[in-house]
């Protein structure tokens, strides 16, 4: 191969990087190369050093929740044909991936009650805050609203975000776990863009919309509803009749481990009159040449690529494969699987707050899957949770992790069909220990 | 038609879309956990019908996707040189690392000390990206490249604001460069002058002299830039800039051409994001997830996002609050699933062999170009990196454009290159094979280029306008789905 470049040595071909920068080979401060064998122990090792979610039982939520993953889902995305393929930019060989991204949208959108979806986000931080630029650009408003009881990972995202466009960005505080619509309200005027909520929110709490969204169509401010779970529209009011103009949130229930964080996907779904102000790819479908129905990206005139500076996003690579696991859980789950999925989440919830010992309080107001314990002080709650975890119980984070200026003795709690009634014993034997 | 062709067989089925399925499971998914009504407090809240999502049984959901998978061009079915996007191959045992439960199965917010041996590993990839790349501070959390780019032009506003010099809302950017990089700025709230190339394909510096300015707050670069060209100018750029008073960021996305045989840090580069899901080896998954880790020199490093991974002792710790921390741009630490794989794959390779990565690259795609270069147009010749361009400047004097070429290929059994990118050329053809494929696959593909071209000389041309005739579809009308855009199946 030389020969034919006409080179003498493989660093012939690297002549025209300065002599300066040319590192010695084996001088970077690396291990040495492991063989398969090496690697596979040095993580296996690893793996072993954690406590997980598979052999534990699992109260932790606040955006990342420890569902049912079929093994199908796992088998789907492991194919070659899905993982190790490219965005499909040569549709033609490129339709396995497009109709499952097309059935993916459909899915979400019918999940969501909205009328079209796109084909992800990184995350629903990240989705948040671009639904907030969209916002931005429909209503050519600045202001942007934000409930306090959103995910506070989302409103920091989203925050940052924000911080260096033209505008001003409020956040409405948050009492008692809760949200309180007219609150909201109050902190609406005529140059807001959007006002985002979450819902069920981030505590959980299930509030009545109905209020926002008229004084919302009475000032022209879109609505935009988060959602950390979207499982729970299963059997909850989903965005869409809700009244939400932007539906954003996370598809991690859908399918996908919680993986520390990540990959995940960012849920992503609008009126269709906003299509070409929505970020991120979009599948649509069309014909080939010989009349058949076939799929392909499209408005892409809207993107990065084409657009470069003007464009509604910068995001090119998205979360392409977890539409694919999404799209494959939800048609193994079905209607009446998610329904079942949501019922069981809240009903764990529901068994786990309906017999709480003295000294621990559960959050006033009706709750979804999710939840905040009180204690008396920081030392209780932390022998509860030492109790629990002697116990293979996660039974909650503490609430200041995401909310730094809470008083350290709330624990945020979250419960899905995975937990099952002899664990919600345990939970309680761990509380009267600790409460003692 | 060859024979070769690796999607076509007697049994390519046709797949109805899976609200099509007259057949719904009889018996729905068994579950776990509490079965219970809604309490009577949720009453008020539930949807008013249902969704409409079909319920498959498990065979037929399992039939309907591998069905699906079977339309896709992949790594794993064959050669895929997409420019620009380092198609490598992504080894099987990082799947297999990924999925143990331990890792797997990790809640984010589990407490540190249950976490710590997954700490360890992303720990340790933060201190290999930082030696790697020459820039010793190294945040893991963009979850893409252009991700990377935005928390990177976010460091590099907060380091002249620090300085009190906010005036530099200004970042120059190439014309060959990727969309991300303007649109990434536009994001961070910056100003975007873009710089013309020179008729050799590079940064022309007196270009670059006459745009800086004490308003210039960052050069965005690519190097080796998008058309396959080291900028052998580099030092010379970054000190320009430098004296202007900017900073100069970094495009990682053709980091394959240099790694471990230089490093972008030492060059003058202030900040590079690396896309994980090129260099090393993650699973593209049709579209995502990337990665798009960042790493900074010194002068950078107060600015990193949070969460920040720290050691303390004998713990890695995650650090939430830094005061000069842009802040938070995702709503966890990172992918962490897919920064587990790029692990794995650079302790395969160790010190001893990670540059026998950017070799074999180099190698492979100055091979493409010595057996092209007479046959296609080669706008800037001389030595590539590890992709090489070429435009369809030959062929269109015979009605064939590189689309036609692109489009042909596909019925010869090669996805193609990447097409008509970078802009700075008329029918761009951006090849890149990388350093997993073999001689033989490689020399298959130039012969399959070649016979195109002979084709186009012979004036027998109607197989690529027509083409491509094998896969499941022809060429797609992309202009209808534009025009009334069709993203979600009417319900019945």
């Amino acid at each position: 191969m030389l020969d034919r470049i006409g080179v003498d040595s493989i660093r012939d071909l690297f002549a025209d990087i300065p002599a300066d920068f040319h590192l010695q080979p084996g001088s970077l401060k690396l291990p040495r190369a492991l063989h398969e064998a090496g690697i596979v122990r040095k993580f296996t090792r690893a793996a072993a050093a954690n406590r997980h979610a598979g052999d534990t039982r699992c109260f932790l939520g606040g955006g990342t929740y420890h569902h049912f993953v079929p093994a199908v889902v796992d088998y789907v995305i492991s194919r070659g044909e899905f993982l190790t393929a490219y965005t499909p930019y040569q549709p033609e060989i490129a339709q396995g991936t497009l109709q499952a991204l097309f059935e993916f949208q459909t899915m979400i959108a019918r999940l969501t009650g909205m009328e079209v979806a796109n084909a992800s986000m990184y995350d629903a931080a990240t989705g948040v805050a671009e639904a907030a630029l969209m916002a931005r650009r429909i209503t050519r408003r600045q202001r942007v609203v934000m409930a306090g009881s959103v995910n506070s990972r989302y409103r920091d995202v989203t925050r940052n975000y924000l911080a260096r466009l033209d505008g001003e960005t409020v956040e409405v505080p948050c009492a008692k776990f809760a949200t309180d619509p007219d609150a909201v309200i109050a902190a609406l005027d005529g140059d807001t863009a959007c006002v985002i909520i979450q819902f069920p929110d981030f505590h959980g709490h299930v509030f009545d919309v109905a209020p926002l969204r008229a004084a919302c169509d009475a000032r022209g401010i879109l609505l935009v509803i988060a959602f950390s779970d979207a499982a729970l529209f299963g059997e909850l009011t989903p965005p869409g009749e809700l009244g939400a103009d932007i539906a954003v949130g996370s598809g991690q229930s859908l399918g996908v481990p919680m993986g520390f964080g990540g990959p995940h996907i960012g849920l992503f779904a609008c009126r269709q009159k906003f299509v070409r102000q929505m970020p991120g790819r979009v599948c649509g479908m069309t014909r080939d040449r010989d009349g058949k129905r076939g799929f392909v990206l499209t408005l892409s005139t809207r993107e990065q690529h084409i657009r470069r500076e003007k464009a509604t996003s910068n995001i090119c690579s998205n979360q392409g494969l977890m539409c694919t696991a999404n799209a494959t859980y939800l048609s193994l789950m079905g209607d009446q699987g998610l329904a079942a999925v949501a019922r069981r989440s809240i009903a764990a919830l529901a068994r786990l707050t309906g017999h709480l010992p003295a000294g621990v309080e559960a959050a006033a107001g009706a709750r979804a899957h999710e939840t905040v314990l009180s204690f008396a002080d920081r030392e209780t709650r932390d022998r509860f949770l030492a109790i629990a975890l002697q116990r293979d119980i996660f039974a909650g984070i503490p609430l200041e992790h995401f909310e730094p200026d809470t008083e350290p003795r709330h624990l945020l709690v979250s419960t899905t069909e995975m937990i099952e009634a002899g664990d919600i014993d345990d939970y309680h034997a761990a509380l009267q220990e600790a409460l003692l | 038609m060859t024979d070769d062709y690796s999607g076509v067989s007697g049994m390519q089925h046709e797949e109805a879309l899976l609200f099509e399925h007259a057949h719904e499971a009889a018996t729905p998914i068994s579950l776990p956990g509490i079965d219970a009504e809604l309490p009577d407090a949720l009453n008020g809240f539930r949807r008013s019908r249902q969704a409409g999502i079909p319920g498959l049984s498990e065979p037929e959901s399992v039939r309907h996707f591998v069905r699906l998978s079977q339309w896709n061009h992949s790594i794993e079915t064959g050669f895929y040189p997409l420019g620009s996007c380092t198609m490598k191959y992504n080894p099987r045992v990082n799947e297999q690392l990924a999925r143990l439960p331990g890792l797997a199965q990790l809640h984010p917010d589990q407490p540190e000390e249950s976490v710590q041996g997954v700490l360890e590993l992303l720990y340790e990839l933060q201190q290999w990206l930082g030696e790697i790349t020459g820039l010793a501070h190294v945040t893991l959390t963009p979850a893409a490249g252009a991700h990377g780019e935005l928390a990177g032009i976010m460091m590099i506003r907060a380091y002249h604001d620090a300085r009190g010099d906010r005036r530099r809302r200004t970042v120059l950017v190439p014309d060959s460069a990727h969309g991300t990089n303007p649109a990434s700025a536009a994001l961070a709230g910056m100003q975007t002058i873009e710089i013309k190339s020179a008729a050799n394909g590079r940064i022309d510096l007196d270009e670059l002299r006459s745009r800086l300015n004490d308003e210039v707050a960052a050069l965005m670069l690519t190097n080796p830039n998008t058309t396959g060209m080291f900028e052998s100018d580099i030092a010379e750029i970054c000190r320009l800039v430098h004296e202007a008073g900017g900073l100069v960021y970094g495009d990682g996305a053709n980091l394959n051409a240099l790694v471990g045989v230089a490093r972008p840090g030492d060059m003058g580069i202030d900040c590079l994001h690396i896309n994980v899901h090129k260099t090393f080896s993650t699973p593209h998954g049709g579209g995502g997830p990337g990665t798009g880790p960042v790493a900074v020199n010194d002068t950078l490093a107060p600015f990193l996002p949070v969460p920040k991974l720290v050691r303390e002792n004998n713990t890695i710790r995650i650090v939430h609050r830094d005061e000069r921390s842009i802040g938070s741009i995702f709503g966890s630490i990172g992918q962490t699933g897919v920064l587990l794989r790029a692990t794995a794959y650079i302790a395969a390779f160790g010190r001893d062999a990670l540059h026998r990565i950017a070799e074999d690259a180099v190698l492979n795609a100055n091979y493409i170009l010595a057996r092209l270069k007479d046959a296609y147009h080669v706008p800037f010749p001389g030595l590539c990196k590890h992709e090489c361009l070429l435009t369809d400047e030959k062929q269109e004097r015979h009605g064939v454009k590189t689309l036609d070429i692109a489009k042909r290929l596909i019925d010869l059994g090669f996805h193609p290159m990447t097409v008509y990118f970078p802009l700075i050329v008329h029918g761009a053809m951006l090849i890149e094979p990388t350093e997993s494929e073999s001689r033989e696959t490689i020399d298959r593909f130039c012969d399959a280029m070649l016979e195109i071209a002979r084709q186009c000389e012979a004036g027998d041309t109607e197989a690529l306008h027509q083409a491509p005739l094998m896969p499941i579809r022809r060429r797609l009308d992309e202009t209808l789905a534009a025009r009334k855009p069709v993203l979600v199946w009417p319900e019945d």
